[in-house]
């Protein structure tokens, strides 16, 4: 089956989900992927792309619990699906196969 | 868990929650309330989270807007439309901001026109439009009295009962009168403004006191109880906000009055905003004050709801008309009409009101005009833009919409800076506002006001921007892309010729207006008031308490006081006078004759009494034309005399000499005979403007019905008179400390204050006119240096063909002054056809006087001259070989 090519920022936040695990929603992203990229990250740059590889069947979501400090609204968590597990792993792949070769410092990761 | 106050910013989520697909709504609020609670507020502070807050908000919805795939994006109308919007406001803030220059001026241009509009409306609104602050309001009239030929607003007690008992549509009425309590014990003694009401006064007009209880018809009668309803401010100022205060008892005159009742804040009283309290009526029939042509009390009534206003009208018409038939020697006609209540407080501010608020929609015309001829020149600058868009499949109306965004956001821009500049213009207005304007408390910028604003701007926007909408995009756009973008059309060029006749026109409608307003003010202050207004010091001195019952001791305080006064150094005469000119006493009385009786004696002349001391007179330098003067010989016990004015002698007397004949002075059937023995010259009373009236002078100890208690002392001085004024109150105090002393103001000052309401109509116009003219001139400026920029190569060639500078600058002062000239022409005939607008507020000039438009017209020559140089100077520099280079 031939998979949809993943945009960087899509690879960046199914790594984020995959690192997530089960607490996975809007914020969290966000601080993760600013916690370890230093790039600042905006809420809505993250619902765009996630609508993006839930439209592509790569990222499921169910409802969350409220909180308080959510004004008692629920959470959108995300979950990455088999076929996003496949579509991240053959970007990962493609990329190493590029690097290989190269001067040492390409090689990572 | 608790959260802090501070949410984020509420306007903000409302914004979200109303834009974001709802599937995605739930969501994306809560994160981002997560995030700043949790984040961002808590690391970055309030101020800069609400920002994040702001800008995460922003980005979100178009984001998720732009990124919703097409295909999963139902095909609703309003979604399309909201796309479009966001995508035309996207690109105006762009357009905005690539030319700061313009944005800058044309917002700053709006700021000015809308801001002036929205501090004259905030000032308008309650006065004109907005309903009277009770419930109904718009059933509560007020009885008129048709006394002396002029409609006048006050009448007898008799009559009031009269149509009381008798009008079956009106639900409730009440008396009012005044009252001049002054207030000892709790604090320094005071002069208080109150009114004795009918207890039905606080029902009819459909309030409560906040606190306790209103008046009931026991506390109304005769020689009821002494009971009192206290305002807020005065509960809050001198009680301090004591709730205990009800059942307590204060001292007024004297007297002990027990508090009833606290008015709520809220609680406007329009029949006299400045009264502080009230007592009961409790009108005493058998005085002799209670005659039917006794004219001093007001009266308020409701119209029963299940009744109209006209229909009450025409009834109390009908009782009037019988009372006048059946009281023929009290009534000269039918006493009496009702018209709304709200009619009858903007009676007197209406004419100027409407003059100010045309005046301050033709600044905003100008500034539209102004807004309108920058946004053309930009058009056509920006032809070529549109023309890429339409070769690339928008549409006419997505163009013309796409510019209506732009206008509609530099309007709203322009509208946000406007209330900037109408707060700070309300507060000069408020400071400068004269003391008859109705309703002061309620004028401020509040909701009503803001959606006023909103609207303003929305309509200059969609005003100015049409115009440009539609020439940008009547050209044909194909044609355009292959041509030099510079080379204009015709269309917008002639249009902002258009703008500036235009603006030029109004420029004249409101220089025009100010300049006879000017001429009004000049002529009026030359009105001479009949007497001497220089040096003189005035203050208003009350006697009360139980020390002051008897006359005989209120006039030996006065004796007294003038004495110690008089001792001043400085001073040069000091006297005193029961009502002062030009100030806002009234006191007449009806004046019968011996010699010559009426069959009607209210047919009798009215006249304003003056109870004087022996060399006021002379004081005021009022000339004594024929006759004696009054010496300190005329007292109490003397034969009673009376001077009389010169207008009076030649009415009431024609053709005869009045002096040593006799009138009686109030009721024609008892009372002393008194011997007119001199006739000094008018004095204007009532104001300037208005006639002189009649007048009688009187020994103070000669006074009809007793000592008046309350006097003004008019002292003439040798030097600044409002710089002795602490010495002469010192006086003043040696003789009595526990007396209040008023109103302390130099002649001078009163006179002013009695022009006051024109030097405010004027201000204003004067201010309107200026910015008038500025954007004018920046108008005829802006077309001007378009030309010569867009006609460079012309001019080029022709200074290249030889012609002189002096033909070049010719060329461009013509294309001026002939805008200027057509301008002028249509904003002269405009401003004669509306000038009967401006009659009420004129004095001395006719509105179509031809000095005030020959100065208008000069003026605007030559500020036109002034905008023409730069252009004409700039075209006589042309250097022909740049220029056709250019090309």
């Amino acid at each position: 089956m031939k998979t949809a090519a993943l945009g960087e920022f899509e690879q960046i936040v199914l790594l984020a989900l995959l690192r997530l695990g089960d607490d996975a929603y809007g914020v969290t992203v966000c601080g993760e992927i600013t916690r370890r990229t230093a790039r600042d990250t905006s809420l809505g740059t993250v619902y765009k792309t996630l609508g993006r590889l839930e439209a592509k069947g790569f990222v499921a979501t169910r409802l969350g619990e409220p909180t308080p400090q959510r004004g008692g609204r629920r959470k959108k968590l995300t979950r990455i699906t088999p076929a996003g597990r496949r579509a991240l792993a053959a970007a990962l792949h493609t990329l190493r196969r590029m690097a290989r070769g190269l001067a040492p410092a390409w090689e990572a990761p | 868990m608790s959260l802090g106050p501070q949410g984020p910013p509420q306007l903000a989520e409302r914004l979200l929650a109303r834009w974001l697909p709802p599937a995605e709504r739930e969501f994306v609020l809560g994160d981002l309330e997560q995030l700043f609670r949790e984040e961002i507020e808590p690391h970055r502070g309030p101020r800069a989270a609400r920002r994040w807050y702001w800008q995460q908000a922003m980005l979100a919805l178009i984001t998720l807007h732009a990124a919703a795939p097409r295909a999963a994006r139902p095909v609703r109308r309003g979604d399309g439309i909201m796309r479009i919007l966001l995508q035309d406001l996207r690109y105006a803030v762009r357009m905005l901001a690539r030319s700061p220059g313009f944005t800058a001026v044309a917002i700053l241009t709006l700021a000015l026109g809308i801001g002036a509009n929205t501090a004259i409306f905030s000032v308008v609104n309650p006065i004109l439009f907005r309903a009277l602050p009770y419930p109904d309001g718009e059933r509560l009239v007020m009885m008129l009295d048709d006394g002396d030929g002029g409609i006048r607003s006050t009448t007898g007690w008799a009559t009031i009962h009269d149509i009381e008992t008798s009008a079956r549509s009106l639900a409730g009425m009440a008396a009012v009168g005044g009252w001049g309590p002054t207030i000892t014990g709790d604090g320094d003694p005071e002069l208080l403004v109150g009114q004795r009401v009918s207890h039905a006064y606080f029902g009819v007009l459909g309030v409560r006191p906040m606190l306790g209880r209103d008046f009931t018809a026991a506390d109304d009668a005769v020689g009821g109880p002494r009971v009192v309803i206290l305002g807020y401010g005065l509960w809050r100022r001198r009680f301090g906000g004591d709730s205990a205060i009800v059942g307590r008892t204060i001292t007024l005159g004297g007297n002990a009055y027990a508090v009833l009742g606290v008015m709520p804040p809220r609680f406007e009283n329009l029949l006299d905003p400045q009264a502080q309290l009230w007592r009961p009526l409790a009108y005493d029939a058998t005085l002799p004050q209670s005659c039917r042509t006794c004219r001093h009390l007001r009266a308020v009534a409701r119209v029963r709801a299940d009744q109209a206003v006209t229909t009450a009208q025409r009834e109390v018409d009908v009782i009037s008309g019988n009372l006048a038939r059946q009281y023929p020697t009290d009534y000269s006609s039918p006493p009496l009409g009702i018209v709304p209540l709200q009619q009858q407080v903007t009676r007197g501010v209406k004419p100027a009101l409407l003059a100010i608020l045309g005046a301050v929609v033709l600044v905003l015309l100008i500034a539209c005009a102004n807004v309108m001829s920058l946004m053309l020149a930009r058009a056509t600058h920006r032809e070529t833009e549109f023309a890429i868009r339409a070769a690339l499949g928008a549409g006419r109306t997505r163009v013309v919409r796409q510019l209506l965004t732009e206008s509609v956001l530099l309007a709203l821009l322009g509208g946000g800076a406007g209330l900037i500049v109408a707060h700070l213009g309300l507060e000069a207005l408020l400071a400068m506002a004269p003391a008859g304007l109705p309703r002061l408390d309620a004028i401020r910028l509040d909701g009503g006001v803001l959606a006023f604003t909103l609207a303003v701007a929305t309509f200059a926007g969609l005003l100015f921007g049409i115009a440009p909408a539609i020439a940008a995009t009547r050209s044909d756009l194909h044609g355009q892309l292959k041509q030099d973008a510079r080379r204009s059309g015709h269309g917008p060029r002639t249009t902002r010729g258009a703008l500036v006749v235009t603006e030029v026109a109004l420029a004249v409608v409101l220089l025009a207006g100010a300049g006879l307003l000017l001429r009004s003010l000049n002529r009026l202050l030359n009105v001479p008031p009949g007497f001497d207004t220089e040096h003189v010091l005035t203050m208003q001195v009350m006697t009360s308490g139980p020390r002051y019952r008897q006359d005989a001791a209120v006039w030996a305080f006065f004796d007294q006081a003038l004495e110690a006064v008089q001792a001043v150094p400085g001073v040069r005469a000091a006297e005193a006078v029961s009502q002062l000119p030009l100030s806002t006493d009234f006191d007449g009385y009806g004046v019968h004759s011996l010699e010559k009786p009426r069959p009607n004696p209210s047919d009798d002349p009215g006249a304003f009494r003056y109870g004087v001391s022996a060399g006021y007179l002379a004081a005021m330098r009022i000339p004594l034309l024929r006759g004696r003067p009054l010496t300190e010989a005329d007292r109490d016990s003397a034969p009673a005399v009376v001077l009389i004015n010169e207008s009076f002698a030649k009415v009431a007397w024609p053709g005869e000499d009045p002096i040593g004949q006799h009138v009686r002075i109030g009721d024609p059937s008892k009372g002393l005979w008194r011997t007119i023995v001199g006739i000094v010259g008018d004095v204007h009373q009532t104001g300037l403007d208005a006639p002189q009236g009649n007048q009688v002078y009187m020994p103070e100890t000669q006074s009809p019905y007793g000592a008046d208690n309350s006097m003004t002392l008019v002292i003439r001085t040798a030097g600044d008179p409002v710089a002795l004024a602490p010495l002469v109150r010192a006086a003043v105090r040696s003789v009595d400390p526990d007396q209040p002393i008023t109103r302390i103001a130099s002649m001078d000052q009163i006179v002013a204050a009695s022009s006051a309401q024109r030097r405010f109509a004027l201000a204003l116009f004067e201010a309107f006119a200026l910015v008038a003219l500025v954007l004018a001139a920046a108008g005829i400026y802006g077309v001007l240096a378009g030309m010569v920029a867009e006609r460079t190569r012309e001019i080029g060639i022709r200074s290249a063909l030889g012609a002189s500078r002096r033909e070049l600058l010719g060329l461009v002062v013509r294309r001026g002054l002939g805008l200027t000239a057509a301008g002028v022409a249509i904003g002269t005939a405009g401003t004669l056809a509306l000038a009967r607008v401006l009659d009420g507020l004129l004095f001395g000039v006719g509105a179509r006087d031809p000095v005030t438009y020959a100065a208008v017209v000069a003026l605007l020559a030559v500020v036109a001259l002034l905008a023409c140089t730069l252009p004409a100077w700039r075209a006589a520099r042309v250097d022909p070989m740049v220029a056709l280079r250019a090309e």
